[in-house]
């Protein structure tokens, strides 16, 4: 076959449809190497081409483009904000599990005061306890009488020390305690510690040996905050020792 | 038919845009040397098209994907021998996509072993020179577009059989259910017209 006989096969060829002996002649052609095939098939491939791309165009997802540029080891641009999204991802996670740690120290460390305060109130108790299963403890009272008062028992113990429990004992108030003082049958009185009233009840121990021969009466002051080292009010609770 | 619908469409061939530029010989030389940023800027230039072209034929977004990739990897292994003064890039990308996407549907049909064309043979970069520059302007696509409408509905089905499903004249007569020879005839005519308008657009 001629190459004028073969021009309208180049498109088919080049397609890789054409079969038979239209293939076979055209590969023969390009075997002798014929110029007339070459330049045609050349032009066929540009052809066909421009057919092939005629049409609306798609758009491939983008994961296409990061599959493609991976399978070289090509790390686009792109992944920078991928990192930096990852970043800060972790970043905002960490924040919020710091905060989540800071709101179960805070937690843990509230449960711990609780824990130590019904401690102490627990200690506080057994030593109450303890003065009044003591055959040992003497009892005085106070308040009784009077209206409004507050009234309650002081408990002393030669080896204990003293425990005072008052009722309709008024709360400090801001920057005022309670003060209790220890008045000898001789001497001025001694500080013998601070402590506050719940505005109803108050309770206090003040462990260590006690004289109790030389004590005359146990009594309560409304002092400074800081306290005092003697009476700078009249005394709201007296407990004669009665010894 | 697909064909048909293909016509009124907008114009893919505005992504080949001038496919023998000049920066086609700096880009291959990137591509030569296995430049991943070179990778990156042929997928720019080419990617919707080769896609495009793939999706026309396997009609499935995940193989068009498989298969998309699988091109741009043989271009970027193969490109070593393709000629960065005379080649024409884009023509050669569209011709593997369209390859590996006739490959895929003929294995697909279990037309392996029935295909007695070497689909690689046709692909090979030195095939792929001294293309006509102008054969591929947009002016020209546009003239072939409008080819198309001329056609009659035997003509468009058999360039459609050929080009996207990649069928020999003898399955084709098979699938239509003619004579081979009538089936000749219309792919004889219908390239024929198509290639006149080229024609006569190159005169104007």
């Amino acid at each position: 076959m001629s190459c004028q006989e073969l021009q309208d096969l180049y498109e088919l060829y080049a397609l890789g449809v054409l079969e038979g002996e239209e293939k076979t002649e055209i590969d023969q052609h390009l075997g002798r190497g014929c110029e007339n095939c070459r330049r045609g098939l050349a032009d066929a491939r540009a052809f066909n081409a421009v057919l092939l791309s005629i049409g609306p165009a798609e758009v491939p997802n983008r994961r296409l483009r990061h599959r493609l540029l991976a399978s070289i080891g090509y790390e686009r641009p792109g992944w920078f904000w991928t990192g930096m999204l990852a970043a800060s991802l972790m970043l905002a996670l960490a924040l919020w599990m710091g905060t989540q740690e800071r709101e179960r120290s805070n937690q843990l460390a509230d449960a711990r005061q609780t824990l130590l305060q019904v401690t102490g109130e627990r200690d506080r108790l057994n030593q109450a306890l303890r003065f009044l299963s003591d055959p040992d403890t003497q009892p005085a009272s106070f308040g009784k009488g009077q209206q409004a008062p507050p009234r309650g028992y002081v408990f002393m113990h030669p080896q204990l020390g003293v425990m005072l429990i008052a009722s309709n004992l008024p709360a400090a108030g801001a920057g005022k305690t309670y003060e209790m003082w220890m008045i000898p049958k001789v001497g001025a009185p001694r500080p013998a510690g601070l402590f506050q009233s719940d505005g109803m009840r108050g309770l206090y121990i003040l462990n260590g040996p006690l004289d109790l021969a030389a004590l005359n009466a146990v009594a309560v002051t409304l002092e400074p905050e800081a306290g005092s080292a003697a009476p700078t009010t009249t005394p709201i609770i007296v407990a004669p020792t009665g010894s | 038919m697909r064909l048909l619908k293909l016509i009124p469409a907008v114009l893919a061939y505005a992504l080949l845009q001038v496919t023998l530029r000049r920066d086609d010989a700096d880009l291959v030389r990137r591509l030569k040397a296995h430049e991943p940023k070179a990778m990156a800027d042929l997928y720019k230039r080419c990617g919707r098209l080769a896609y495009t072209v793939i999706l026309r034929i396997v009609r499935n977004t995940a193989v068009a994907e498989d298969l998309t990739q699988e091109t741009f990897l043989r271009i970027w292994n193969r490109v070593g021998s393709f000629d960065a003064e005379r080649g024409a890039l884009t023509p050669w990308v569209v011709t593997v996509a369209r390859n590996r996407a006739i490959d895929h549907v003929r294995s697909q049909d279990g037309r392996m072993e029935a295909s007695a064309v070497d689909l690689d043979r046709l692909e090979r970069p030195g095939l792929f020179v001294d293309l006509d520059a102008n054969a591929l302007s947009i002016d020209r696509a546009r003239r072939l577009k409008s080819a198309l409408e001329k056609l009659n509905a035997n003509q468009r089905t058999v360039i459609e059989l050929a080009y996207y499903e990649g069928m020999s004249q003898t399955e084709m007569a098979e699938r239509l259910n003619q004579p081979l020879g009538t089936v000749k005839t219309w792919t004889r005519s219908a390239l024929q017209i198509l290639r006149s308008e080229l024609i006569e657009a190159a005169i104007a």
